[in-house]
């Protein structure tokens, strides 16, 4: 069952968070963002997450909060903020109507652009770039729903108490990579390497993590062929991939 | 010499058959998943044949083998006397109608040899029988709630499995309370704070866990939980699957003092044949009756036969003791190993189950190495859980465990030298 609250948090913080990731690697993102003023879009949900987005010179940046940004948009609920992801509820700003243009035109085009790499056709993934950037994007997403599951989700925070303290590298060789770091049994996605990490959980390529995150592989066969590796803390990783069974429930 | 370094070119190619008309390949604790075979390609993962202490692979690798297909394998693989039995008994019955009076015969040996056992039921694997012991204890109490020991393995049924487990709803867990191994003070407080609603309180004889170093029960601990459990009227269960027998043939409870209520029996009971039983009080024995709780091949003669020549031939060798003697042997020569290359073995729980653990990084990344080491060397071992004596084990065999173990710290030192 889906916790409106949870999806609220995988929403804000793992899939618009997504678009610091998409401005970077994708051509289309940078172009919408070429000579466009500094502007930032804060989201606050009741008894939800708040965070802003920050655009500034073509890069894009999520920081918690939004005590200050220039465009405001708060949502009563964590359902009516889920109504904006998935298209059927409109955003009324409560601060920075002089803004607007960038709200209904060029964030619109972003997150249009980031829902085509997200929920890509077929084929569009045919072609080698953006089935990188896709892949790629996908596995930002799904390491910060995992930190967002295991903190906020009633059957996620079960395992979140059983993993020790330490780092998880989440990675496909020669790829990208992420880090979940646990502390208190509670979760942080880092979109970057793990330099120290006391669990490691490798795939052997991005077609590999491709199949895995689009569910037409099993995991536990594959870590029998070596297709992912996995040491270390074990038992972080067992329930790490607990928590990896039920971001499929959330971003369905 | 340098020691032969193991490959496993067929085992690989057999798991890629196997993958594709098996799910995972292979599922379960004997699956390259769940056993923690890090990294894969230094583990066998089909055997080809097996006799006493050893396995050979399809590679044609010979291995000293310390996990005794989990625990089954407690004389030896292919052992002739409960061979013999088994064979013996092919020749008469196995799976009939009317079942063989062998039932009866082994139900009384259960009774002669468990301290604890007033009767016996019997089925086919460890979690039918911990099954089994929780419907009585809610039938013979009414009440819904059982106490776990946080780390427990109880077996897959889904009241024993944990709520974010996948094919796990809450409800098959929700009378479900947990408790840390040892803290009595704890246990008392649960207990209190659901006076009258805890069926059972089931627990293995002491915290033989994966993933940790094992911790025996603390002085005392077994009497104080065996009083509570009287004196609230809870039906003190004790798994007994995975140490039963290797530690006293009456039952691990006597080992440690104390009575269970029910015990369940399954691994070493018969050498490998299909076999599990529950043992209980008297008082119980009214409850366990009225269950709707049987299986197509639990009153099968054969594997009763294979358990009795099993029973017989523990007592007469006195597995027990053996299994203690050997047991510290070979762990007093694995931690000088360590400790001879500059690294700590911490060895727990009981020598006849010993567990390892490498205390020389918290990752357990150098321990995974040390144990890939050593079987490729012909020592099989797991990471992460405990491992088992058998009685075809000989000294000859623990010398030449030992020497692995010495060559295996040697090639993770060279491996890493930032060790120092």
């Amino acid at each position: 069952m889906i916790d409106q609250r949870t999806l609220a948090y995988i929403n804000l913080y793992g899939v618009l968070g997504t678009l610091e990731n998409l401005c970077e690697l994708a051509p289309e993102a940078k172009s919408i963002l070429t000579n466009k003023k500094p502007i930032s879009i804060g989201f606050e949900v009741k008894d939800g997450p708040s965070a802003t987005i920050t655009f500034k010179n073509g890069k894009c940046r999520m920081e918690q909060g939004c005590a200050k940004c220039d465009v405001k948009l708060p949502f009563s609920s964590c359902e009516k903020f889920n109504g904006l992801i998935d298209g059927t509820v409109t955003p009324i700003p409560s601060k920075g109507f002089l803004h607007i243009g960038f709200l209904l035109k060029d964030f619109t085009k972003l997150t249009d652009l980031l829902n085509k790499y997200m929920r890509p056709e077929p084929a569009d993934l045919e072609d080698e770039d953006f089935f990188r950037i896709s892949t790629t994007l996908m596995m930002y997403t799904i390491s910060v729903a995992i930190a967002q599951i295991g903190n906020n989700d009633e059957i996620g925070k079960f395992s979140a108490q059983q993993m020790v303290d330490g780092e998880i590298a989440f990675s496909i060789k020669d790829g990208p990579a992420a880090t979940v770091r646990v502390k208190n049994h509670r979760l942080l996605a880092i979109k970057k390497p793990s330099e120290n990490p006391r669990a490691v959980m490798e795939f052997a390529n991005i077609r590999l993590a491709r199949d895995l995150f689009d569910g037409n592989v099993n995991a536990i066969a594959c870590i029998g062929t070596g297709d992912i590796v996995m040491k270390g803390m074990i038992s972080m990783l067992d329930n790490l991939n607990r928590i990896l069974d039920r971001v499929a429930l959330y971003l369905a | 010499m340098s020691m032969k370094i193991n490959t496993h070119t067929k085992s690989a190619e057999l798991f890629q058959r196997a993958a594709k008309v098996i799910p995972s390949g292979l599922y379960g604790h004997q699956g390259p998943a769940e056993g923690c075979c890090i990294p894969v390609s230094a583990y066998p993962l089909f055997s080809q044949k097996a006799q006493g202490t050893y396995f050979w692979d399809v590679d044609g690798n010979k291995y000293i083998d310390y996990m005794c297909a989990y625990g089954p394998n407690v004389l030896g693989y292919n052992d002739p006397d409960v061979d013999k039995a088994v064979m013996e008994q092919m020749k008469i019955e196995n799976c009939v109608t009317a079942p063989s009076t062998k039932i009866i015969e082994f139900a009384e040996l259960m009774v002669d040899t468990v301290a604890s056992a007033d009767w016996a039921f019997f089925a086919k694997n460890g979690g039918d029988t911990t099954t089994a012991a929780i419907m009585t204890a809610r039938a013979a109490t009414h009440r819904k709630k059982i106490i776990f020991v946080k780390g427990y393995y109880h077996g897959v049924a889904p009241w024993c499995q944990k709520i974010d487990y996948p094919g796990v709803i809450p409800e098959d867990v929700s009378n479900n309370l947990y408790v840390d191994w040892n803290d009595f003070e704890q246990l008392e407080r649960i207990v209190a704070e659901n006076e009258g609603e805890i069926a059972a309180f089931i627990s293995t004889p002491y915290m033989h866990g994966n993933f940790v170093d094992n911790v025996l029960p603390a002085e005392g601990y077994w009497q104080k939980v065996r009083k509570l459990c009287t004196d609230k009227g809870i039906v003190l269960i004790v798994d007994d699957v995975r140490c039963g027998f290797r530690l006293d043939l009456a039952g691990s409870d006597h080992h440690y003092g104390f009575e269970a209520d029910l015990i369940c029996f399954c691994k070493a009971l018969a050498n490998g044949w299909n076999v599990s039983a529950l043992c209980g009080k008297d008082w119980l024995k009214s409850s366990i009756s009225g269950l709707s709780y049987t299986g197509s091949y639990w009153m099968s003669a054969v594997p009763f036969a294979a358990a009795i020549a099993c029973i017989n031939k523990m007592k007469e060798i006195d597995l027990p003791k053996f299994c203690l003697e050997k047991g510290t042997m070979l762990c007093d020569g694995l931690k000088a190993a360590a400790a001879n290359n500059g690294f700590h073995l911490n060895v727990s729980g009981e020598p006849a189950l010993f567990y390892l653990m490498l205390k020389d990084d918290d990752s357990l990344m150098l321990h995974q190495e040390w144990i890939a080491e050593v079987v490729k060397r012909g020592v099989y071992m797991t990471n992460h859980h405990n491992h088992f004596i058998n009685a075809s084990l000989s000294d000859e065999d623990i010398k030449h465990t030992i020497e692995v173990a010495e060559d295996a710290f040697k090639a993770v030192r060279k491996n890493h030298p930032e060790l120092g």
